[in-house]
């Protein structure tokens, strides 16, 4: 196990530095990850402080409450887009062109490798900027904070990241067995889409069941930022770590399978 | 004309290819709505009116604006200018014997005339499922003026792409700059949020801007409000065609010799 893991550890560290290199080649857009979602985090301040002009809270939430979960959400976002998003969205595209074989073949874990050799620096100014926008919405709310709090949001940062990497890759590896996944994407966008602008706390019913389980998104960043406020039951906390272990379980499990069906270019 | 009637008819026709693709797009208007019902839901368990819009009008605004955005899909032209000039084959533009602006607009009207009926059929369900008591105005002169406001937004917004897709003969790598500008469009043109809702000073920049006409007035015409803003509306938009033509023309004329047909 332990020599597995730093056998793992030099891959990622020659994948990061193979990256770099590749990176210092190809200049343009760099930062174009940073404008594009820092834009859309922005003009979600930028609506969110608007419609707090007109109502003192949404749900049980005040305007320093969801500025935090903006910058949470955008905190994810910013993780996931500089170290695995840009490796993982490729997968359906090498499963179609069959370039899936080149990693098969390598002696390491395929799905390590796709995860970490596109790390993407230039998403590295939205992780500083989301940082603002969490200090910001903390000032706002006037948040208590303690070191225990925020350990606790850290952990579950970390919880949560993994989850979006989950889902992430279960999508990507429905490739596997169909054709295209151009449509099964659309669901990832638009359950993404309308979660980072709805906070957990506003769903109920069959919407809530949708979003806490079927489509996770509505936890992501509600439950670190729940943590954070001192919200967060115990009940909440165990479910939060149940479905991210399923959701682990599942993407292993279809992971496998997937490359068991795996037929090369014909895929 | 008669080969740009072609076009339109072609791209009706091409669009039957993606059946599924439009049962999808008809399926993730629900995005907005929802966004809307449970937003506003929450908002409105505690107020009765917000900025002059109650739930069932703001909802009302919602199924409209996202109606109206479903219906522009002229984002799709700037990303395929820009892809056909990087890899060398806007030749096929240049060869064929029509007007390369033209052959876009009648695209995209051939498209909007397709998806006219379905994305119509979604905002009547998503009123039914959601049991929204539609408020919608009686008005035929604000219809008549919305109806007019939403051709020539959708003609802006062709040209608009257009112009940026043709930006791609000076500056090759536009494709980010395009992601951020569909960012922002979404939120000038009051498809996140009704721009009644932003500053006033805000909002009266904003009427010298073409966004401003493009979805939000007609919306906010739809569910009977803004009477007073039509006439110079309709009249914004339209020099704002007009002078967004002379700029595509002059940008063309500019630029066009720096296509090499070979690709990036």
């Amino acid at each position: 196990m332990i020599n597995r893991i730093k056998k793992n550890s030099r891959v990622i560290r020659v994948l990061i530095g193979l990256r770099f290199q590749n990176l210092m080649m190809i200049r343009l857009g760099f930062f174009g990850p940073f404008f594009v979602d820092g834009s859309l985090f922005l003009i979600q301040l930028v609506v969110f402080q608007t419609i707090y002009t007109e109502v003192d809270r949404i749900g049980t939430w005040e305007s320093g409450e969801m500025i935090l979960y903006i910058g949470t959400f955008s905190m994810l976002n910013a993780i996931n887009m500089l170290i695995y998003f840009f490796g993982v969205i490729g997968i359906p595209d090498k499963i179609k062109s069959g370039e899936m074989d080149l990693y098969l073949t390598k002696p390491i874990s395929p799905l390590l490798r796709l995860s970490f050799e596109k790390i993407n620096l230039g998403s590295f100014p939205l992780v500083i900027m989301s940082a603002f926008i969490i200090v910001y919405g903390i000032s706002l709310g006037n948040i208590q904070l303690t070191v225990e709090k925020i350990v606790v949001y850290i952990f579950w940062m970390l919880i949560m990241s993994i989850l979006y990497y989950d889902l992430i890759v279960i999508i990507r590896s429905i490739s596997f067995f169909v054709i295209s996944n151009s449509n099964i994407t659309r669901v990832e966008e638009a359950g993404l889409e309308l979660c980072m602008q709805l906070p957990g706390i506003v769903f109920y019913g069959v919407y809530k069941f949708i979003f806490y389980c079927v489509l996770p998104y509505g936890i992501l960043a509600t439950i670190p930022v729940q943590s954070l406020l001192g919200e967060l039951k115990v009940i909440n906390a165990i479910y939060g770590i149940m479905v991210v272990a399923v959701f682990t379980v599942i993407t292993c499990v279809i992971w496998k399978r997937g490359i068991r069906h795996y037929n090369s270019a014909s895929s | 004309m008669r080969k740009y009637i072609e076009i339109a008819k072609i791209y009706i026709k091409a669009q039957l290819v993606w059946r599924v693709d439009v049962v999808f797009n008809m399926v993730f208007t629900i995005t907005k709505i929802l966004f809307a019902y449970l937003l506003w839901g929450a908002i409105f368990g505690t107020k009765t009116e917000v900025a002059g819009f109650t739930f069932y009008s703001m909802l009302s605004y919602y199924i409209i604006s996202t109606f109206l955005n479903q219906l522009d899909m002229s984002s799709g032209i700037s990303n395929e200018i820009s892809a056909k000039i990087r890899n060398g084959t806007f030749s096929k533009y240049m060869t064929i014997p029509v007007n390369i602006e033209k052959y876009f607009i009648a695209m995209e009207a051939g498209v909007v005339a397709f998806y006219l009926t379905f994305d119509f059929i979604a905002a009547i369900v998503w009123i039914y499922i959601f049991k929204i008591e539609f408020v919608f105005t009686t008005n035929f002169v604000m219809i008549a003026g919305a109806l007019l406001m939403i051709l020539l937004g959708l003609l802006f917004m062709v040209q608009l792409n257009y112009y940026l897709g043709l930006l791609t003969l000076k500056y090759q790598e536009i494709g980010t700059f395009l992601m951020i500008k569909n960012n922002i469009v979404a939120f000038v043109t009051g498809s996140i949020v009704p721009l009644v809702l932003l500053p006033d000073a805000f909002v009266s920049v904003m009427k010298l801007f073409p966004f401003y006409y493009v979805t939000y007035l007609p919306s906010m015409l739809l569910i009977g409000r803004y009477q007073n803003e039509m006439l110079i509306g309709l009249i914004v938009i339209f020099l704002w065609c007009v002078l967004l033509q002379i700029v595509i023309q002059v940008t063309w004329k500019k630029y066009r010799r720096k296509y090499d047909g070979v690709g990036i």
